[in-house]
């Protein structure tokens, strides 16, 4: 499956090059301001999710603090990377965007606007 | 919706909200509980608690006009604002202002990245720019030019700059304040002016020389609130052919003496061009009974830590940085530093990696010290590090600057460990960073939480850390909002002159007293209780 997005860097649209699903993204490629009109909800939310969640969630990274420290929590009982996750509601994504848990930060609206919530939960729900 | 900003009125609070709102957008003002809450300080120590310090709402503009405008309407109405750029200062307060009831003035939809010049090697940003922002510009455009990066990378530039945070690479990138060049600032009044080269419109050279002519008057912007800073300019590092990354170990405690003499040497005469951490593997290690009685004492002898450092097979000190440049001049580098330090029985050399650039995405996937090279990550926030084990909720900074001497690092950490102990705390990890060539700034992470009985613990570890410190002459560098008054009343002499320095700009510059009320303790003349 291949998948595109456009990413507004700056002011300036360009578009990322289509890559398979199981490629890894840089870890320079991630963080932009994600157009609004952006591919699908779902694809918006990959997007959003790689600019302000994947530093810390990433898969497979022993470096990620957030997929290492639910690895620790879950013991393999759930997956400790959020994208393998089949159970997450959007209330629940919702829940620790706006209230943090532990040493992560809630995030502001200007960081992640209403709607980008709205599409992160999309992505993290879709196959 | 909450409590309208001390002085004003409902009605008022609303007039100038509806102002606000006219400016940016209605989406852009922010005034519900729910959204408000979101500018809480995640790190709170006061988390919960009456004194916890709240927005009474936030506006967040586009531009510099937008900015002018709010600035107007906050004089109207006396309205207190309070800048954020990023709003990721945590630690240091985050984005909660320092004057509960504040509005903040949310700077990261300004995030643009203005200007980079390859050929001169700096860049011109506005607030909302993030280290990742940057890092990935320079990489999509193939630029090969680095910025110095704060630990966690969606710190802002200008935000952690403004208040003089630091990193890992050059000497000239490092200090994130020093490296900046040339600034334009919104003064509480709403008019706008540029700094340095940047005060003459035809000047070519606003990033590339900082004093313009007269006065140089950048350093009053940071910690402090004379201004809303709107853009930045700072200087890049070149991308260099290798980075070595080295390590030194020396076996006993007092061989931090002539380590740390021996490193400063070097970095003074710039052979070390990065920043160089000492850290002790002995003290940092397993909480053992016996380490813990060692870090307890308040001054156990070497003899009985070097007894302790044979026992579990650690070297006692062990120095990390890292060498830029063309790579036969890093290995000439490199063979002269072993030389320098070769007279300290039982020095041992280490080679932890040699980068060569550009690195492939794999490559920056792989490295582990990520800063050190430009890189910028959140790999350093802290995460559950064992099965079952509660995770931490955040921490303050407590980092006094010491003199480079080995045996200052000694005394420093035998006083904290006994400081830690007697609170019932496990002793902060030893480490003195040398960010720059002249002070060691020795990390102590203080642990906060969302109840307030430990709260209450870790504000008096906090206060006693500072003032104890103090007394010795080893203040800190920069320090969280709830402290600030804390912080600033050391700096004592001459009964307060230089906090009296700070009142009479205040009252000159923001007369009204809009701009960050109560930020490093300077408060407007009609909030100071000596003036009220």
């Amino acid at each position: 499956m291949r998948w595109s997005v456009l990413l507004v860097v700056f002011g300036l649209s360009m578009p990322v090059t289509a890559q398979d699903d199981t490629m890894p993204i840089a870890a320079w490629s991630r963080t932009a301001a994600i157009e609004e009109s952006a591919g699908s909800l779902a694809e918006r939310g990959r997007a959003v999710y790689n600019n302000w969640c994947d530093a810390c969630h990433r898969n497979a990274n022993q470096n990620a603090p957030g997929t290492r420290s639910l690895q620790f929590k879950y013991r393999g009982e759930l997956p400790a990377a959020l994208e393998e996750r089949e159970d997450l509601t959007p209330e629940l994504v919702e829940f620790y965007i706006r209230n943090g848990i532990a040493t992560m930060p809630f995030y502001r609206k200007t960081e992640i606007s209403d709607a980008d919530l709205a599409a992160i939960s999309a992505y993290l729900a879709s196959d | 919706m909450p409590n309208p900003p001390p002085g004003l009125s409902e009605r008022q609070f609303r007039n100038a909200l509806t102002q606000l709102e006219e400016i940016v957008g209605r989406e852009w003002v922010f005034h519900t509980d729910e959204d408000v809450a979101l500018y809480r300080d995640a790190y709170s120590p006061l988390w919960g608690e009456d004194e916890e310090r709240h927005a009474s709402a936030a506006v967040a503009p586009t531009s510099v006009e937008e900015v002018q405008d709010i600035v107007r309407v906050a004089n109207e109405f006396q309205l207190p604002l309070y800048p954020i750029s990023t709003g990721r200062n945590l630690t240091y307060g985050g984005s909660a202002p320092v004057y509960s009831g504040s509005v903040v003035l949310d700077l990261k939809r300004m995030n643009r990245i203005l200007e980079v010049s390859e050929r001169d090697k700096t860049c011109l940003v506005e607030p909302g720019v993030s280290y990742f922002d940057m890092y990935r510009y320079l990489r999509q455009n193939n630029i090969r030019l680095w910025v110095d990066t704060a630990d966690p990378g969606w710190g802002g530039l200008i935000g952690n700059a403004l208040d003089r945070g630091g990193g890992y690479t050059g000497t000239d990138f490092r200090d994130h304040f020093d490296a900046h060049c040339g600034m334009e600032v919104v003064l509480p009044t709403g008019e706008v002016v540029r700094t340095g080269m940047g005060a003459n419109e035809d000047a070519t050279t606003w990033q590339l020389f900082k004093y313009g002519m007269g006065p140089w008057v950048d350093g009053i912007f940071s910690q402090s609130n004379f201004g809303v800073v709107t853009k930045m300019g700072f200087w890049l590092m070149e991308e260099p052919e290798v980075a070595k990354q080295v390590s030194i170990t020396v076996p006993r405690r007092e061989d931090a003496i002539a380590l740390v003499d021996i490193l400063h040497s070097l970095m003074c005469d710039t052979t070390i061009p990065s920043q160089t951490s000492v850290s002790s593997p002995v003290m940092n290690g397993s909480n053992d009974p016996e380490l813990v009685r060692l870090r307890s004492s308040g001054g156990a002898s070497d003899a009985e830590w070097n007894a302790y450092a044979q026992s579990v097979g650690r070297p006692f000190w062990s120095a990390g940085f890292v060498l830029y440049g063309a790579e036969k001049v890093v290995d000439s580098q490199w063979e002269h530093i072993r030389d320098r330090m070769s007279g300290i029985a039982g020095v041992q050399f280490n080679e932890t990696v040699t980068h060569r650039f550009p690195l492939t995405d794999d490559e920056v996937e792989a490295a582990p010290n990520k800063a050190r090279f430009g890189i910028p990550s959140l790999n350093l926030f802290g995460s559950r590090n064992a099965p079952g084990q509660q995770p931490s909720e955040g921490h303050l900074d407590f980092s006094p600057m010491i003199r480079p001497r080995g045996e200052e690092l000694i005394a420093l950490y035998d006083l904290t460990g006994k400081i830690y102990a007697d609170y019932g705390l496990t002793p902060s990890p030893a480490i003195g960073m040398m960010f720059h060539a002249r002070t060691m700034i020795c990390f102590h992470p203080v642990p906060t939480f969302r109840n307030a009985a430990d709260n209450q613990r870790t504000r008096a570890l906090f206060e006693t850390l500072v003032t104890s410190c103090g007394e010795r002459g080893w203040n800190i560098y920069r320090i969280h909002a709830h402290f600030q008054e804390l912080g600033m009343s050391l700096f004592d002499f001459n009964d307060h002159a230089l906090h009296r320095l700070h009142e009479r700009l205040k009252d000159s510059i923001d007369p009204r007293g809009v701009i960050s009320a109560g930020r490093y303790n300077i408060w407007p003349r009609h909030l100071r209780e000596d003036d009220a």
